[in-house]
């Protein structure tokens, strides 16, 4: 009996502990703060296009503080974030610093948010881009930055077509511009005027839909978020305006994704116009860096604000109160220190290649041609709000519109339907709330 | 199976752990949460069977649901079809048959990620250049329509499961007694009796095995559905796994997408179990 014991109950002991303690390691050394007097902040951010970028600059602020230890996470895209982030305050690993993206990311995380007013990143916060996360006195966010989008332009085939860019601002003008490109198509090497990306939702329902959207919610995105309905005031103009992207596009527009528009179709010069923001300059840059330096933002052409695109925060830095005071107070001195000290400044306009949503900033600085246009814009006051995020969140934009627009451009839906069924939607989900 | 002693449960400890740890507690507190209004991080209010009540209102849930049945029953033919036919192909004295089996295993070694990015250039580019070339007109456009779509989803889960099936029906085939095609061989029979009459009863019982593994892993397809089409056009080519993260995850509504997910759950350990049941009556034995 005690051989059997030894030659099978000892080595199945031994296997199950090896296998229990597999799973149990790993929780050894994390926490909000060390028990020694040194700070350990964790950072949770979404944003993957400056994970690099961010990392060093936190590098630099451990080096001059040596009593805080700083650890990124980075989660990529904006349905793959919210997810984590959400598993993360729901098992009890919080971050001291993370993002909030709209209302009702605000609403949700509201008893973890700290109010950051007393910040003098806060303070410096352009007027208007602390909108969606002001609540009375209080300002839960911070902004990352600004960005903008509208129909980014190949600068040489418009001179080469002997079009003027900066005389386009209504959409007769812009429609004449398309003609004129599209009759010269072969001699310019183009295959069509624009890349439509109709497979991307996004592209149709947040983007599109929302510059024609913004003005019936006089450009406030906590209008648009308290809505109860929405009435297509500009149904007309959006349809035309998708009408012309679809005509003059690259064929079949439902099947063109992002990367084909940005890549395949705009960086190899085979269309002319693209519906996108400032975000696809390094895209744009690493296809051919000689070519965008050669491209601009157009606005798009909506009634009564032509010649202005739209301009908004896509990201707010929020700090986890759930902490002790000192953590906290650590933690809103980095985000401070980021936005306000030279060295922060140099790597925000520099490095992470951001449009500041701050005052005191170097914009002349602003390298990229893109970044350029869209802070003129901004700066000039020739901006359409940023209401998608005040869009319903079942989602509106990706689940409701945009799906509709696929339909109507599969010729499966007419626009009249487009419009009720997405009102009906709208009224949906607000009622529900 | 007598001797369950202390050694044997031991043994198991760990991995009736994991599959309790990751599994069944997992199973059991999404059907709680799926009660109540659980947003992902609290649950306030016990709704009883609201979710469920809406799911049957729920369009775009029923839509997937219907789709996601006939990609299944397509897909659960086309891949036996296939399974079989390939491994008919290599059990013959072929020169080729190991490489053979190699080629047509390989795919399934692959991501259904990647090998949907692989099938979505071929589809948008490839197809679109061959259309153009020889003006075939139905190669142009391809995932741009529902059925597109359907096709294109179809082809790329049979190119990469048949295979996998071939595999099983390989080791079934091999099993087949040799004096049996043999006699009938000296009976007179010719090629398609013998298969008809011995080597297809016969291989019934792995017909029962990938019937359960093509149903099953057709029914819960995620991966390739997301990176070849994402269920466009206009969520006309989503199934239901992807619906239901979807709901959970962009439209923030975890307590309805995990009452989805329950159903869901429910549906596919019927059909799977009743196949199985009905498969087992049906084998013959030797």
């Amino acid at each position: 009996m005690k051989k059997k014991f030894f030659s099978k109950v000892v080595p199945a002991l031994f296997v199950s502990s090896i296998l229990i303690a597999g799973c149990s390691s790993g929780d050894e050394g994390e926490s909000g703060s060390a028990a020694e007097d040194e700070i350990t902040l964790n950072i949770f951010q979404g944003k993957v296009e400056f994970k690099d970028q961010f990392e060093s600059l936190v590098e630099k602020y451990e080096e001059e503080n040596p009593g805080v230890n700083i650890e990124v996470e980075t989660v990529g895209g904006g349905t793959d974030y919210a997810p984590v982030l959400k598993s993360k305050f729901s098992s009890g690993d919080e971050p001291n610093i993370f993002n909030v993206t709209g209302p009702q990311d605000v609403i949700d995380y509201k008893k973890y948010l700290t109010d950051l007013a007393d910040t003098d990143a806060a303070q410096a916060a352009f007027d208007g881009t602390l909108a969606t996360v002001t609540d009375g006195e209080k300002i839960l966010g911070l902004p990352f930055n600004q960005e903008g989008y509208g129909l980014i332009y190949n600068k040489k085939v418009f001179e080469e077509a002997g079009i003027d860019p900066t005389s386009i601002l209504s959409y007769e003008d812009l429609e004449a511009a398309v003609k004129t490109i599209d009759s010269q198509k072969e001699d310019l090497g183009l295959e069509a005027v624009f890349a439509l990306p109709a497979k991307e939702a996004w592209v149709l329902g947040d983007h599109l839909a929302n510059a024609f959207l913004a003005p019936e919610f006089n450009h406030d995105v906590m209008e648009s978020f308290n809505a109860d309905t929405v009435t297509f005031e500009k149904g007309a103009e959006m349809k035309r305006f998708l009408d012309l992207q679809n005509e003059y596009s690259v064929q079949p527009v439902l099947s063109l994704d992002y990367s084909q528009q940005v890549e395949e179709y705009f960086s190899l010069q085979k269309v002319a116009l693209i519906q996108q923001g400032n975000w696809i300059f390094p895209s744009v840059e690493q296809m051919d860096p000689e070519f965008a330096q050669n491209i601009g933002v157009l606005p798009i052409p909506v009634e009564g604000f032509e010649g202005s695109i739209p301009v908004g925060v896509p990201n707010y830095w929020a700090v986890n109160n759930n902490f002790d005071e000192e953590v906290v107070q650590a933690s809103k001195d980095f985000l401070d220190w980021m936005y306000t000290s030279e060295t922060g400044k140099d790597f925000v306009i520099n490095e992470f290649k951001f449009i500041p949503a701050y005052e005191g900033y170097d914009t002349e600085k602003i390298s990229d041609p893109l970044s350029k246009d869209v802070y003129d814009y901004a700066s000039n006051g020739k901006t359409i709000g940023w209401i998608f995020a005040g869009y319903p969140s079942n989602p509106w934009g990706t689940g409701v519109i945009g799906p509709n627009m696929q339909k109507y451009l599969a010729g499966e839906m007419t626009w009249e339907e487009v419009e009720a069924d997405a009102i009906a939607k709208w009224e949906e989900a607000r009622a529900q709330q | 199976m007598r001797n369950r002693d202390l050694s044997f449960w031991l043994f198991l400890t760990p991995v009736l752990l994991g599959l309790g740890l990751v599994v069944i507690l997992p199973l059991l507190y999404g059907t709680v949460y799926s009660f109540t209004d659980w947003n992902g991080l609290t649950a306030n209010k016990f709704l009883g069977l609201d979710n469920y009540k809406r799911l049957l209102e729920d369009e775009e849930f029923l839509n997937s649901i219907w789709f996601t049945i006939k990609f299944s029953v397509v897909s659960v033919i086309l891949l036996n079809v296939l399974g079989l036919g390939l491994a008919l192909l290599v059990t013959r004295q072929l020169k080729s048959s190991n490489f053979l089996r190699t080629i047509f295993f390989m795919p399934n070694l692959i991501g259904g990620l990647i090998l949907g990015f692989i099938w979505q250039f071929i589809f948008v580019s490839v197809f679109e250049d061959i259309g153009a070339a020889l003006q075939i007109e139905g190669l142009q456009g391809w995932l741009s329509t529902t059925s597109t779509g359907f096709w294109g989803l179809v082809i790329l889960t049979c190119w990469q499961m048949a295979g996998y099936i071939m595999i099983i029906y390989i080791a079934y085939l091999q099993n087949i007694p040799k004096e049996l095609i043999e006699a009938a061989k000296i009976d007179g029979a010719n090629s398609f009796q013998r298969f008809r009459t011995i080597t297809f009863p016969l291989v019934a019982p792995a017909f029962t095995v990938s019937m359960f593994l093509t149903l099953s892993s057709s029914f819960k397809i995620y991966d390739q559905n997301l990176s070849l089409t994402n269920g466009g056009p206009f969520e006309s080519t989503q199934m239901v796994a992807m619906e239901i993260v979807k709901t959970a995850f962009s439209a923030n509504e975890m307590a309805y997408g995990q009452a989805k997910a329950v159903v869901f759950f429910v549906i596919v350990s019927i059909i799977a179990l009743t196949q199985v049941y009905y498969n087992k009556k049906r084998e013959v034995d030797m």
